[in-house]
């Protein structure tokens, strides 16, 4: 499958600001599903809103960009009303967590078999650069201008702790093992999760010291240690996830696992009405 | 399904059986009182009838689910009550947007908010239509006996399929738990996707078959292309979702109509309307105007029935129906208007009825 | 085998030149007709693709991999 066998070429060049790593996800994706030479026409990609939510519309396939927070609810819908169709969610981390949040618990719960990748910029980019509930502790956006009150999301602790069936974290500064993951998720049934720290120099970086797409790319590779590298004493996942300045994300394969997927459950044979009488 | 004949059931059973009956084949929802038995029954039969059935975290994404399922060409519904409807209200309007179809029962009871939750109102038959943002038409229904919530059901499925768009049929927590005598007739029309050609509806097409389907809330070009900025295809496009159903108005509504001659019009409709009866069999200067459609306005059928008279709207809201009953009654030459609302839960009485007329 | 840029897609945001461990991409200092500061492809002998092979296989893909506007190109 050729690149713009993928992406409607008709629509290029996309809309996301010069140094975005939704471009970075948008080649993974494509890499992911030519390797594997999975068929579009029996995929859906579902989205939310969102710079990230725009990513389907660009995919030469069906594509549903739905309302707001809701991406989940409406592919467990299409998902089980259709069983044979692959459906990916691709949207950002305030459509899937923070207006979403209730609905991605739930859909790991139930083990629907969806796959999501989840493209966690810190923020909200495509309405000018408010604070997410990723956005990492003490950093300034539109609406924390004196720094980040509050603590950000572990949204792949979040997703393995609610029982997905696999959970992995990566950035856009690598490609390569995104590509892996996104192919492991889109081969594993039940609720699959791919995270992906990506950069927003525009509307977040800018914001941080951060304007240019390369300084912000460098700070995300900086500031991710692989698992299986972590060597300091561990107190919980979570003392991770606050991270600031100082900081730093935790990146690799959180689970694997094989808990049955949500599915048709059981035919029962009693007559809840009775036939009318002849 | 149930087969043909004559059944005795309450009107949640019935209307879960008339989805089933329309083709319904899948179904999901939250509990709320009123509308939870629906949703039991469901669980019970849609998986022996080969569909799906889910149970939400809420009722976004029960009718979240329900469209999604609808984009595939799946006929489905969800059934709540007074506030998960509102809840739902962003993806109704979602799904005119996109041209989806899909049903959605709504069981009224006492508003606003929690309001009384067992108790009997009208209180949702604006928001039916008015409650998403923007421009855009829905269908809505109102039955008043169970057997009307069967023949309406299997209704708004057609509906919803002919015209693409989010049919809402109006229940309420008395004909909920009302039971009684209803016949299943042999021949039910089931209209299937594509199958009625109606001008301004484009055709359906499901997700999952190689249409290279771009479905979007946004502003839409014919390509499914977001298009947000354009003058003209914004217009265009919310233009065309509003006229395929008012200008099939005439197609669409479907009113009873009882001594269309005489003075006294009583307009009422739903469980508040089965007062009227008793006051027609009694006296020869009354007649009823009920619609089974509420929404768009039948009124093509308005027009005879509407011809300087006085006019009396029953409903159990304090406002409601009767702004759109006037506005159209005046453009006829009607100048005398009651209403008589009654809210808390007391169903309107032949009495209450009666004291107005007597007044005249 | 080496990389290309494409002009109409660039949009000059550096990334290439930041992933690219063998440093085959330096900055641009021309304006092009876009209205962005496009990479130039200055030691193409340096990469990976064009040194150990002469066949049509790819060994490595990160620049066209982490590109957001899919403007580079292997020719």
């Amino acid at each position: 499958m050729e690149f713009f066998d993928f992406y409607r070429k008709d629509r290029w060049p996309h809309q996301f600001c010069p140094g975005c790593g939704l471009g970075t996800v948008m080649n993974s994706l494509y890499k992911a599903f030519s390797d594997l030479n999975m068929d579009l026409k029996n995929t859906v990609f579902v989205s939310g809103i969102g710079c990230t939510g725009r990513v389907p519309g660009y995919i030469n396939g069906d594509s549903v960009h739905t309302t707001h927070g809701r991406p989940i609810a409406f592919a467990t819908g299409i998902k089980l009303a259709r069983p044979d169709l692959n459906v990916v969610v691709i949207s950002g981390d305030g459509d899937l967590f923070a207006i979403g949040g209730n609905h991605i618990i739930h859909a790991a719960r139930r083990n629907v078999d969806i796959k999501v990748i989840a493209v966690n910029n810190a923020t909200y980019g495509l309405t000018g650069g408010q604070l997410a509930p990723t956005t990492p502790h003490n950093m300034i956006t539109t609406t924390s201008p004196y720094g980040n009150k509050e603590h950000p999301f572990a949204l792949s602790e979040l997703v393995a702790a609610a029982g997905a069936n696999y959970v992995a974290r990566w950035t856009t500064a690598h490609p390569n093992q995104l590509v892996n993951s996104i192919k492991t998720a889109l081969t594993t049934p039940g609720f699959t999760f791919v995270e992906v720290i990506s950069q927003c120099p525009v509307n977040f970086g800018r914001r941080n010291k951060m304007g240019d797409p390369v300084y912000h790319l460098r700070w995300i590779k900086d500031h991710s240690i692989p698992l299986s590298k972590v060597t300091f004493d561990m107190k919980s996942p979570f003392d991770f996830m606050d991270i600031d300045f100082k900081g730093i994300y935790t990146i690799g394969e959180f689970v694997k696992r094989d808990r049955a997927p949500y599915g048709k459950t059981i035919e029962t044979e009693n007559n809840i009405l009775r036939p009318p009488k002849e | 399904m149930l087969s043909p004949g004559r059944y005795f059931l309450s009107g949640n059973v019935a209307v879960a059986e008339a989805s089933l009956l329309a083709g319904c084949r899948f179904y999901s929802g939250y509990p709320i009182t009123p509308s939870s038995e629906i949703m039991e029954h469901m669980a019970a039969r849609m998986e022996k009838e080969g569909g799906v059935f889910i149970q939400t975290e809420d009722e976004i994404s029960a009718i979240a689910a329900a469209i999604g399922a609808g984009m595939t060409g799946t006929k489905s519904m969800t059934a709540t009550s007074g506030p998960g409807f509102s809840l739902m209200q962003e993806n109704i309007g979602y799904a005119a947007m996109t041209e989806t179809p899909v049903v959605i029962v709504d069981v009224m009871r006492g508003g606003p908010s929690t309001g009384q939750v067992t108790i009997v109102a009208q209180g949702d038959v604006m928001q039916a239509r008015f409650g998403s943002h923007g421009d855009y038409e829905n269908i809505v229904l109102s039955a008043n006996s169970v057997q009307e919530l069967i023949d309406l059901t299997i209704r708004a499925f057609n509906l919803s399929v002919m015209f693409r768009n989010p049919v809402i049929l109006l229940s309420d927590a008395e004909l909920a738990r009302m039971i009684e005598k209803v016949e299943i007739s042999k021949d039910i029309e089931n209209v299937d996707f594509n199958q009625v050609k109606i001008p301004d509806v484009p055709e359906f097409r499901p997700l999952g078959r190689g249409n290279k389907l771009a479905i979007t809330g946004l502003t839409h070009d014919e390509r499914g292309y977001p298009i947000t900025t354009d003058v003209n295809v914004h217009r265009t496009l919310v233009t065309r979702l509003v006229n395929k159903i008012k200008n099939n108005e005439k197609m669409i509504s479907d009113v009873e109509i009882i001594n269309p001659e005489a003075k006294n019009i009583i307009v009422s409709y739903g469980i508040s309307s089965r007062a009227a009866y008793p006051i027609l069999k009694k006296r020869r200067d009354v007649g009823l105007f009920r619609p089974r459609t509420l929404w768009p306005f039948p009124e093509s059928k308005a027009k005879d029935v509407f011809e300087d008279k006085n006019i009396i709207t029953v409903e159990m809201n304090l406002r409601g129906y009767d702004l759109e009953v006037e506005r159209v009654a005046r453009k006829y030459g009607s100048k005398n208007f009651r209403n008589i609302k009654i809210i808390g839960g007391e169903v309107p009485t032949p009495k209450h009825i009666m004291e107005v007329l007597e007044v005249n | 085998m080496y990389p290309t840029i494409n002009t109409d897609y660039c949009k000059g945001c550096n990334l290439c030149v930041e992933v690219c461990p063998k440093t085959v991409f330096t900055v641009g200092k021309n304006l092009s007709q876009r209205g962005y500061f496009n990479p130039v492809v200055d030691y193409r002998e340096k990469c990976t693709n064009f040194r150990l092979q002469k066949g049509q296989k790819i060994l490595c893909e990160i620049c066209w991999l982490t590109c957001p506007e899919h403007a580079i190109e292997f020719i």
